[in-house]
């Protein structure tokens, strides 16, 4: 039972922040951001490049960030430039990733055996023991999981939260819907890469492949946590905990799923039943979720004015 | 009632607007035929006409979610025609017929105020929503008389249409608009609780001291209310009624000027209207 809960933490709490980014864009924004799997894998290579290239764990978790940040808003700029709709510009922007990625990897799996981790650079050898790595993930997730909340209840994250439900509003408040596309892109892929740095850091390797899944994964831990804690958009603290108790409730059922002697191979298909039972389970409970159950032409290319300029 | 200056700049100007929807399409429409409209600081100007005259048209164009074809529209003396509606927002604010549209129903009394409160401004990361917020948010709502003051944590979306339209009206006032455009915002409402918000839109009006638009079909608010009534027929302004004309008119004499300005006569909703206000 210990190991389990040692497997859940230690595979979870890295993906706290990428699904804090599909949150972000799913339930906040109503709108679907495919962009995450390619952020995730770029991500991840940025890091494991650095490090193996002898730079400290830190700067590559930084360097994560960046790339995932830049990620977001080459999606943003298709979205708003040539006005593809953020599930189609995010589904391309991922496909060119995979091809970026690998550049920068130059292999499809970059292996981190004995390289230094931000445990290791703050316990020393000590830092490759589950309690060590399960303790700084712990406080890094603590700290992005406040600092999302603190944003959250700003001028500008209240901007966010209300665009989402009603943009036409939003927009009669004076705020650029143009603006916020781009703000949440860069943000939600920004968590996604500094997850999928924590997870390759971790896991001591990164591959080409890893993103694959993410968005699907995401949805279902994101469910799971609404589930449970049906925050409404201004209940900023049981946003923050429903995405970190429904990840590790969702990482808890595929360590689970393995111990019992699932092969690996159907992890997917578990994450996709989750998925489809998470959203019976809306269904059933009667918590609305437009973006879900709304047809994806409704996306934000069709929010805008048709007056509205770029300016 | 008020003498307004000729030779100050107008709050609100509009300049030959002509308004195109579906402009070079076989089913185009001429939304409006070349508008002329000045309306000076405080003055509240009420818009009569029947389906189709064009009235959201013209609240549409001030507001920015509409661009005109041709014209101009000015706001303090300064011309944004070519500005988006949320490059406006802090110059005007709208009530939308819709009780929905004016709020975010997921998010708090408080959220929606606060939203509010920084119109037009630059969204900073900073607390929305401070204690001495807080403290100005309950004033303004407790004049309502509604106690909304001690609801400001519940969801906007499990409010009444009365109340939320109520909210709206004061998150119009919040910002200290120069321009205040209200479309039908009392249309989904009951008598009583159109009667309440119809007199907090007076008292905004008078307090904020903006150029007010209200559009209505609601003959008898629009006498009472107006420094001015515009009757609206086909695209144009068939007539501009200053407050001493109005004074003696009743309901049936607005009807009676939208009919000799062609309109047609068995427009459902002018009949009830009329009805309504002979009632
Ligand atoms: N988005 C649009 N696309 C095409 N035509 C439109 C559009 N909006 C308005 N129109 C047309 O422009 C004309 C004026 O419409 P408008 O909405 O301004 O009328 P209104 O005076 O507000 O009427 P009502 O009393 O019914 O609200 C109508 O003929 C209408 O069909
Ligand atoms: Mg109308």
């Amino acid at each position: 039972m210990s190991g389990l809960l040692t497997d859940t933490l230690i595979t979870g709490l890295p993906l706290v922040p990428v699904y804090l980014g599909v949150y972000l864009v799913l339930r906040i924004r109503e709108d679907f951001d495919l962009t995450v799997e390619g952020s995730f894998a770029l991500g991840g290579g940025v890091c494991a490049v650095l490090i193996a290239h002898g730079h400290g764990p830190w700067l590559a978790l930084l360097a994560a960030v960046v790339s995932g940040v830049a990620a977001g808003v080459v999606t943003a700029c298709l979205n708003l430039t040539l006005d593809i709709p953020v599930v189609l510009a995010g589904l391309v922007t991922s496909l060119a990733l995979f091809s970026v990625t690998l550049r920068i990897t130059g292999q499809p799996t970059v292996s981190l055996v004995g390289a230094d981790t931000v445990a290791t650079s703050l316990f020393g050898e000590a830092g490759r023991g589950d309690a060590q790595q399960i303790a700084v993930l712990a406080v890094v997730v603590a700290l992005v999981l406040v600092a999302f909340a603190a944003f959250l209840m700003t001028e500008l994250g209240l901007a966010l939260r209300a665009s989402g439900v009603n943009a036409e509003m939003v927009r009669a408040q004076g705020v650029s819907e143009r603006g916020l596309v781009v703000l949440s892109l860069a943000l939600s892929n920004g968590l996604t890469g500094l997850g999928a740095a924590l997870a390759v850091q971790t896991m001591g390797y990164a591959d080409v492949n890893m993103g694959v899944g993410t968005f699907v994964a995401g949805v279902g831990a994101v469910l799971l946590g609404v589930l449970v804690f049906r925050p409404t958009g201004s209940q900023v603290a049981r946003i923050v905990l429903a995405v970190l108790v429904g990840t590790l409730l969702y990482r808890f059922l595929l360590v689970g799923a393995l111990r019992i002697g699932v092969p690996a191979g159907d992890l997917k298909g578990i994450t996709a039943l989750t998925l489809v039972i998470a959203v019976a389970a809306q269904r059933f409970a009667r918590i609305g979720l437009t973006a879900l159950t709304r047809p994806t032409s409704s996306t934000s290319a069709s929010v805008q004015t048709p007056e509205g300029t770029p300016t | 009632m008020t003498d307004y200056d000729p030779t100050e700049t107008p709050a609100l100007e509009l300049q030959h607007v002509r308004i195109v929807h579906r402009a070079g399409r076989p089913d185009e429409v001429v939304a409006l035929r070349g508008i002329d409209l000045a309306v000076p600081a405080g003055q509240l100007v009420t818009v009569v006409g029947s389906n189709g005259a064009g009235k959201s048209s013209m609240i549409q164009v001030v507001s920015g979610a509409v661009r005109p074809a041709s014209g101009r529209v000015r706001i303090g003396g300064r011309d944004v025609t070519r500005r988006p509606d949320w490059r406006r927002a802090g110059d005007v604010a709208r009530v939308f017929d819709d009780p929905r549209k004016g709020t975010a129903p997921e998010l708090s009394v408080e959220d929606n105020l606060a939203l509010a409160l920084r119109r037009g401004g630059r969204r900073r990361l900073w607390p929305a929503v401070t204690p001495r917020r807080r403290v100005l948010m309950r004033e303004q709502l407790a004049r309502l008389g509604l106690g909304l003051e001690d609801r400001l944590h519940e969801e906007v979306g499990s409010l009444s249409a009365g109340q939320r339209q109520s909210i709206t009206m004061i998150m119009a006032a919040l910002g200290a608009p120069r321009v205040l455009l209200l479309d039908e915002h009392l249309a989904a409402l009951d008598p009583a609780t159109a009667r309440r918000v119809l007199d907090l839109t007076a008292e905004l009006a008078r307090d904020l001291g903006s150029a007010t638009v209200m559009v209505t079909h609601n003959m008898e608010h629009a006498l009472e209310l107006g420094d001015r009534l515009l009757v609206m027929g086909g695209g144009r302004v068939v007539a501009d009624l200053p407050r001493a004309l109005t004074r003696a008119m009743a309901p049936a004499d607005v009807v009676e000027v939208l009919v000799s300005s062609g309109e047609s006569v068995s427009d459902r909703s002018l009949l009830a209207a009329t009805e309504a206000g002979e009632s």
